[in-house]
């Protein structure tokens, strides 16, 4: 039932998790510096201006583009340069840094939702059944599956699918790389496995199935209970709804991580790919970039879990303390 | 099918039974395994120490290339170098242990301090700790450690100081999720009033008295996730190198055969990180549930 | 219309497992009571005594897993006559020694999947409840009119949503909220206590249930909302004719709105019968956990010489270790020489000693 509720506190609430994502993002782009600026071997001149040979070259360069020595105002710099999109050009290609992993941010977006999604599917099952029936025999089995899930290597696992695949259908399940077209199983290969073995099932179960047995014991849902009426409908936003959103937020890092391995694995043309490529030619301005792009994308994510759970929860706006 | 029954027969007088008659016996089974798991951890780090190896980890047998598990003379097969695959999994733990204390350590200092200073020392820490702890889970762990490892070297000490201090905040979230439960009970409230030092209440009565079995639970889960992360980064090169073997690349070196049908050589170091990771979070899950009692449902 | 009563509790026992100490809690056990068609029956006993566990073991609302309910509860419907715990008997195997439960083995599912069979028709339609801390019963996430209107759609002929609506402002009045139009709108967390026990009161009867059961409705509410909330159940029982089990640990409430009372402790009825007898001892007989339970109340009366209020000496049963004698033998002011024989080693039967009026003690078992 649609409730006319006052937007302004939703708002007041919402307008604050921006601010505070946006300072998180400040820090986060702090970090990165921090890992730069202190390395051997001049990452920073590296992002600033390319290829940089010697001490001599770096000084020019640095005095050329107006940088100062402190690091402060080093940063500075550099975080304007970011602001005007400017990230720096690939040592290894040549080409906009930014350009080029946005471009590639797409493929590795669907792979890691669509796991995501995978994984929901295979551990939302389970763990409804363990909050209603306990650990029976079948519970039991149940939680070894989700913890050998967990435990088992991806880069082992996935190449054992591939056998398996190219066994049964005389082809490798790998076709982007080429240029060739996916078939669909050829697409959800990839994703089903890295949803299966991106090692956030045991932990989501867990996490699920105290929650659900949990609100399941609130005195609402015994009301719920007590009025004859569907107790789901009522039990759904706290065992659920919330619950499931706050996994997908918490675990995408875990997921993306995860990407890498799959891509590289499965010849999928995506950031995680690009990262281990750029971090084996030490190629600093590309890593940088997803770095930043990456913890973006977990920083949005967690936005959206924060506004949905202000939507789905009257009483949020009203909680004085939150993240 | 649940069973029930009455134990003493004269039902007035029980008594309260021991941790272990108590505790599922599931979960006992769990901390069992786990804890044979860590003694073939230890057992295997004492014998690469003492070079007590059944075989010698480099001598090459050309003729007998990524042979199974019993093949003559090599217990669990040998690699793509014909190179016995037993002697190199000991000698990994070898190569890792140091690093895995490192890493716990780094984890439940940093963790610790965070924890503290946000629900002892309360509200002007928290929000800094705050900050902090989100801006740690911001990054992908192993996107972290790709960058960390450009720009300065691919070496276990540093990969372990990223792995500690991304697992901070989780260590963080439990003792403060402690602290405020005491708060709650008047606990830390009480101590004070009772003239205690901050730093007795602090090490002794909430880390020690309270804590300890939280963070050996963090411990051990938090083993299991290392040795995970771990042999990832090196099966995409970039973890222990060469010639020190890894479990990660065992199983990239193996796995270049595996499509030809050789699945041996990447299964045995996969099989060694699945029954080591299964058993650190068994033996976490299993303590939890032993110590910290179940949740009721 | 026949005279059976509406509601028929017969030896009702639930036993909780308990793991950590693998013994029963019996926290019912072997509760017999009756409520005729317009009584209130008042339950009372010290917290921890069994009043709510009996009321939730009737509406099937006892967690499955270590729950264990074993007895008869027939619930008189417009023409037969029905026994909710009908058929859980197949599911669970109980071996008893001299009437207690000494192990048991249940087919969890089966036996979760009858009782809900048996609630169908039964929870919110012909027997409503309400609890203890409205504010954490009443569902957070919605509000409370759509709380109203989905018990209303779901058990009343008024099913179309402005009917639906209509009705729910007219309960929402009826429970006297003030600006039930703005109240419609809003969430539990808006309101005050008082606010939301009257709230869920107007959900509970607005699916026009025959049986009320009150579960502590004023616990934990400021003492003069307390008497508004009892003032206000009083009215709409006098108003609707609805049947009311009011469970309470405050004997003042009870004698305020019951004209039936049963005293509970350690699971067990003690002393029942109508309130004139029990309260105002009519008949002259009483129990003596009553009569310590009525010293208690907060009364001028009832202050001892040193200006305390009275208080039952003792702990409250622990239902793990229930003694062979009468239960409340270990804390009985009026036990004596004579009997004490009998207090410790046998269980009195529930005798009645005038009409209607039943009492567990061997002072009168001999009646
Ligand atoms: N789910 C449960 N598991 C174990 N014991 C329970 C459970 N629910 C109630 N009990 C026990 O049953 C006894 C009676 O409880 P209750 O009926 O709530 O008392 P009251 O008379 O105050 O309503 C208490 O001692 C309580 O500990
Ligand atoms: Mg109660």
């Amino acid at each position: 039932m649609m409730v006319s509720r006052s937007a302004k506190p939703v708002v007041l609430y919402l307008t604050r998790e921006l601010y505070v994502t946006f300072f998180l993002l400040i820090g986060v782009s702090l970090v990165v510096f921090a890992v730069l600026y202190s390395a051997p071997g001049d990452p920073l001149a590296a992002v600033f201006g390319g290829q940089v040979l010697s001490d001599a070259q770096r000084e020019e360069m640095m005095r050329n583009l107006g940088i100062s020595n402190t690091w402060y105002g080093q940063y500075w710099s550099w975080l304007v340069k970011l602001f005007n999109g400017d990230f720096g050009t690939s040592l290894r290609s040549g080409q906009p840094v930014l350009g080029e992993v946005t471009k590639l941010a797409k493929n590795t977006f669907y792979l890691t939702f669509g796991a995501m999604f995978f994984s929901l599917m295979i551990a939302l099952p389970i763990a409804i059944y363990l909050a209603k029936r306990g650990t029976d025999r079948l519970g039991w089995v149940l939680m070894m599956f989700a913890y050998t899930t967990s435990a088992v290597p991806l880069f082992w696992s996935a190449y054992i699918v591939i056998y398996i695949y190219t066994r049964f259908f005389n082809t490798l399940p790998i076709g982007l790389a080429t240029g060739e077209s996916m078939n669909f199983t050829q697409m959800m290969l990839p994703v089903f496995m890295l949803g299966l073995g991106s090692g956030i099932i045991s932990e989501t179960v867990r996490f699920l199935r105290d929650e659900i047995s949990r609100v399941f014991s609130e005195d609402y849902v015994r009301t719920a209970r007590a009025k004859g009426v569907s107790v789901w409908k009522h039990a759904l936003t706290e065992a659920l709804i919330i619950p499931v959103s706050e996994m997908i937020a918490s675990k995408i890092p875990f997921v993306i991580g995860g990407a890498i391995i799959v891509e590289q694995i499965f010849n999928w043309p995506g950031i995680g790919r690009m990262a281990w490529q750029a971090a084996q030619d030490r190629d600093y301005p590309v890593i940088m970039c997803i770095t930043l792009v990456t913890a973006l994308i977990v920083r949005l994510t967690s936005l959206l879990q924060k506004t949905l759970y202000v939507i789905v929860n009257p009483r949020a706006s009203q909680e004085t303390k939150t993240s | 099918m649940t069973q029930y029954a009455q134990t003493q027969t004269t039902v007035s007088e029980y008594s309260e039974l021991s941790i272990l008659q108590r505790t599922d016996k599931r979960d006992i089974a769990y901390v069992v395994y786990g804890i044979v798991i860590l003694l073939m951890v230890v057992c295997a780090y004492l014998m690469a120490i003492f070079g007590w190896l059944p075989h010698d980890p480099e001598e090459m047998q050309l003729e007998l290339m990524l042979a199974g598990p019993g093949a003559p003379g090599h217990l669990l097969g040998t690699d793509f170098m014909g190179r016995d695959t037993l002697p190199r999994l000991i000698l990994v733990i070898k190569a890792y242990f140091v690093p895995g204390l490192m890493y716990i350590a780094v984890a439940i200092l940093l963790g610790g301090i965070f924890g503290i200073l946000s629900g002892y020392y309360g509200n002007k820490y928290e929000t800094v700790v705050t900050y902090i702890t989100n801006i740690i889970d911001s990054f992908p762990r192993l996107i972290l450690m790709l960058l960390v490892v450009a720009a300065f070297k691919p070496d276990i000490y540093y990969i372990m100081m990223v792995l500690g201090v991304t697992n901070a905040p989780l260590v963080s979230q439990l003792i403060k999720g402690k602290i405020s439960m005491l708060r709650q009970k008047n606990f830390v409230e009480s101590a004070i009033a009772l003239g205690i030092p901050d730093a007795r209440i602090i090490f002794k009565h909430i880390l020690w008295f309270n804590c300890r079995s939280y963070l050996i639970i963090q411990a051990t889960l938090g083993m299991g996730e290392a040795i995970l992360l771990e042999s990832a980064l090196s099966y995409l090169g970039f973890g222990v190198q060469e010639p020190t073997p890894s479990w990660g690349n065992m199983v990239q070196q193996g796995a270049n055969y595996l499509l030809q049908g050789q699945l041996w050589s990447s299964t045995i170091p996969a099989m060694a990180i699945m029954f080591t990771v299964l058993g650190f979070y068994l033996l976490g899950d299993g303590l939890n549930n032993m110590l910290e009692g179940k949740r009721q449902s | 219309m026949n005279n059976s009563p509406l509601l028929k509790i017969e030896e009702l026992r639930t036993y909780f497992y308990s793991r950590t100490k693998q013994a029963f809690i019996r926290s019912v056990d072997g509760v017999d009571l009756e409520v005729n068609k317009g009584d209130t029956l008042g339950i009372v006993g010290e917290s921890g005594s069994g009043k709510s566990v009996s009321m939730l073991s009737i509406m099937g609302l006892i967690a499955a897993r270590p729950g264990i309910i074993t007895g008869q509860v027939w619930y008189q419907q417009e023409q037969a006559r029905i026994n909710l715990l009908a058929g859980l008997q197949d599911h669970v195997q109980v071996s008893k020694n001299d009437g207690r439960i000494m192990s048991v083995e249940k087919t969890d599912l089966a036996w979760q999947r009858r009782l809900e069979k048996n609630m169908l028709g039964i929870r919110g339609k012909e027997i409503a409840m309400i609890f203890q801390n409205p504010k954490s019963a009443m569902n957070p996430f919605f509000t409370i009119g759509h709380q109203i209107v989905e018990n209303i759609t779901r058990h009343t002929q008024y099913k179309s949503r402005k009917e639906a609506k209509e009705r729910a402002l007219y309960w929402l009045e009826r429970v006297k909220i003030d600006s039930p139009q703005l109240r419609f709108y809003n969430y539990p967390y808006g309101l005050s206590g008082g606010m939301c026990q009257r709230a869920m009161i107007a959900t509970a009867l607005s699916s026009e249930a025959k049986l009320l059961i009150a579960d502590e409705p004023t616990t934990g509410l400021d003492a003069t909302i307390q008497a508004r909330i009892a003032d206000l159940l009083e009215e709409l029982r006098a108003q609707t004719g609805v049947t009311i089990v009011l469970i309470s640990h405050d004997m003042g409430v009870i004698g305020r709105l019951s004209n039936k009372i049963a005293v509970m402790y350690g699971g067990r009825v003690m002393e029942s019968g109508p309130a004139q007898a029990v309260i105002d001892h009519a008949d002259g007989k009483s129990h003596p956990y009553t009569e310590a339970l009525l010293k208690s109340i907060p009364r001028e009366d009832n202050m001892s010489s040193q200006g305390h209020l009275n208080s039952i000496d003792g702990e409250v049963l622990d239902t793990i270790n229930v003694p062979r004698g009468c239960r409340f033998a270990s804390r009985c002011q009026r036990i004596n020489k004579s009997i004490e024989k009998m207090c410790l080693n046998e269980e009195p039967p529930l005798a009645t000693v005038s009409d209607g009026h039943k009492i567990r003690c061997w002072h009168f078992a001999g009646v």
